[in-house]
């Protein structure tokens, strides 16, 4: 009789334990800052330290060097950074786009905004690469119409910005209209140009529609940074100036 | 008190009064549970703070100091899960040099629970991030992403059903269309899937047939976008589903004052929450359980 009695309840309890779900009552939701009251775990900066080192002995290597300090505002519609970095992408990417296609990159063009620092007069870094391209763009070779190539002077008139474009290309914005060369020929409107760019400009980035559908779009493989990096590599002193390339004759 | 008295009183019956007071007395011991949820969300390679001059964030972050509060909290409560919603990669030379290594290693010293995996985890590719897995003594979920012809095949799965303390915590992932966003010989074959579809079934399944007492969205669809309504974000998400209790977001970057509180598809309060980028902010969302159906009756309180 115990044991029946003791099974009973204990199937009772069973099922009173299965039947009631544990509910939710009360929810409390916080935002925790990660800041400099809060100490470092040791354990942790010491595993850390050795990546660190090597990091930042990685990023002191010595690539080149430039006589003049390197910026993206020392111009008006261009600037030394921006003729240098248009210049080195062409330099390094035009032999790889050769080889692919037997053609000829006709000029590069970047934005403004992408140069993400300068660079100080004196030795040239790794970490100065870092910098100054800290994104994973890749280069790419979009194919343009001539109309798009004048949607793209266009857009270059009313951006009034140095973006970086390579010395291929010169342009003087006059009062009514503009000039425009490209390797010293004006514009072939039955022609289709090969421009160099990066494939987040060539997907929309910073509003550069005409790199949209292109006739042709070429992937280099190869990142902005990696160009960056070869050139100043094989570049013992860096020599850039201000050209006119992209000039205001108004 | 009165329960004992009697049973000190009463020995003819003490065998199984004995038995069944000592269960009815540890039910109510365990009657009110508690779990804690941290989180983070695009911590992009971040593994030191910022520095101290850094225009943005001086002196924020670093995972050293994570693990600080991660571990004083998990004192605090042991039934603690650590979760990050995806964008592990890319930001810092770490990721450069190292491929995700290192951050993968540091999240395994801190114990994290799972992952989803954003579109900057394939900045290296499937293959770099396949390579990196080993690294990883935490799980990727991802129930939106198809891995079947791809490196990853079996290596992530859709969801995973955590146990703390009794309570069955359900945990899935979901991930952002790559078309568009990532080369798409980065991610090769990887199919993304409709998110909503997909969470329907999931949270179906872990209400059904795994019986979750909670259950959470990782995902990295990004927190609302207004101006592209036919992109999916969290709040619609939250809005087209029903049965999940907590969505982690990611990607948006997005800084929220406090966590969101939305309705779902039948009208029950969803949590929304992303704390913003670079580890530079963990989340916190705890859960008090009662098995005491009249205090549920009352519904929940949230406190934000």
């Amino acid at each position: 009789m115990k044991k029946i009695i003791i099974s009973f309840f204990a199937i009772i309890l069973l099922v009173a334990c299965k039947n009631e779900p544990p509910y939710i009552v009360k929810i409390e939701g916080k935002q925790l800052p990660v800041n400099e009251d809060i100490n470092s775990k040791n354990e942790i900066e010491e595993y850390i330290k050795p990546y660190k080192e090597k990091v930042e002995k990685e990023m002191s290597t010595v690539l080149s060097y430039t006589p003049i300090e390197l910026n993206r505002i020392d111009g008006e519609l261009e600037s030394s950074l921006g003729n240098l970095l248009a210049d080195m992408c062409y330099q390094r990417a035009n032999p790889v786009f050769n080889s692919r296609t037997g053609k000829n990159i006709d000029f590069a063009m970047f934005n403004y905004g992408g140069i993400r620092s300068g660079i100080s007069q004196g030795n040239i870094t790794v970490e100065n690469a870092f910098n100054l391209m800290p994104f994973e763009n890749t280069l790419v070779v979009v194919e343009l119409t001539a109309e798009k190539i004048k949607e793209l002077v266009n857009y270059l008139i009313l951006a009034k910005r140095a973006h970086p474009i390579s010395k291929q290309l010169n342009l003087a914005v006059k009062k009514n209209g503009y000039t425009l060369k490209i390797n010293s020929k004006t514009i072939d409107d039955t022609k289709t140009y090969f421009v160099l760019t990066s494939d987040y400009l060539q997907n929309g980035g910073d509003r550069m529609d005409f790199f949209k559908n292109p006739v042709n779009l070429y992937t280099l493989d190869y990142k902005v940074r990696n160009a960056i990096i070869d050139y100043f590599k094989e570049t013992d002193t860096v020599k850039v100036k201000l050209d006119g390339r992209l000039r205001n004759e108004k | 008190m009165k329960r004992r008295n009697f049973i000190q009183k009463s020995t003819a019956v003490t065998a199984f009064l004995t038995l069944g007071g000592f269960s009815l007395q540890s039910f109510a011991e365990k009657s009110t549970k508690h779990i804690t949820i941290l989180h983070t969300n695009d911590v992009h390679s971040h593994i030191e703070p910022f520095p101290i001059n850094d225009s943005r964030y001086p002196n924020q972050g670093g995972v050293a100091r994570r693990a600080t509060l991660v571990e004083s909290i998990r004192k605090e409560n042991p039934n603690t899960l650590l979760l990050d919603a995806g964008d592990i990669f890319q930001g810092t030379p770490y990721f450069n040099f190292y491929g995700g290594e290192l951050e993968f290693k540091l999240m395994s010293m801190l114990n994290y629970d799972a992952a989803t995996i954003g579109n900057h985890d394939f900045d290296n590719s499937i293959d770099g991030l396949y390579a990196q897995l080993p690294h990883a003594k935490f799980d990727f979920l991802s129930a939106n992403y198809n891995f079947k012809n791809t490196v990853l095949d079996t290596h992530v799965k859709p969801y995973k059903v955590f146990v703390k303390e009794g309570i069955k915590i359900g945990v899935f992932g979901l991930g952002i269309e790559l078309k568009g966003l990532v080369d798409p010989k980065m991610y090769k074959e990887t199919k993304y899937l409709d998110p909503i579809e997909i969470a329907q079934d999931i949270t179906q399944t872990l209400k059904v047939d795994e019986d979750c007492d909670l259950i959470i969205c990782l995902s990295h669809l990004g927190y609302n976008y207004k101006q592209e309504h036919q992109k999916i974000g969290d709040l619609t998400l939250a809005s087209k589903t029903k049965d999940i209790d907590l969505i982690i977001g990611g990607h948006t970057h997005t800084f929220l004052p406090k966590p969101t509180v939305t309705k779902n598809i039948v009208g029950e309060n969803v949590l929304v929450n992303q704390v913003g980028c670079y580890g530079i902010n963990l989340g916190r969302i705890d859960f008090y359980f009662d098995k005491d159906y009249n205090k549920a009756s009352k519904g929940k309180s949230i406190i934000v």
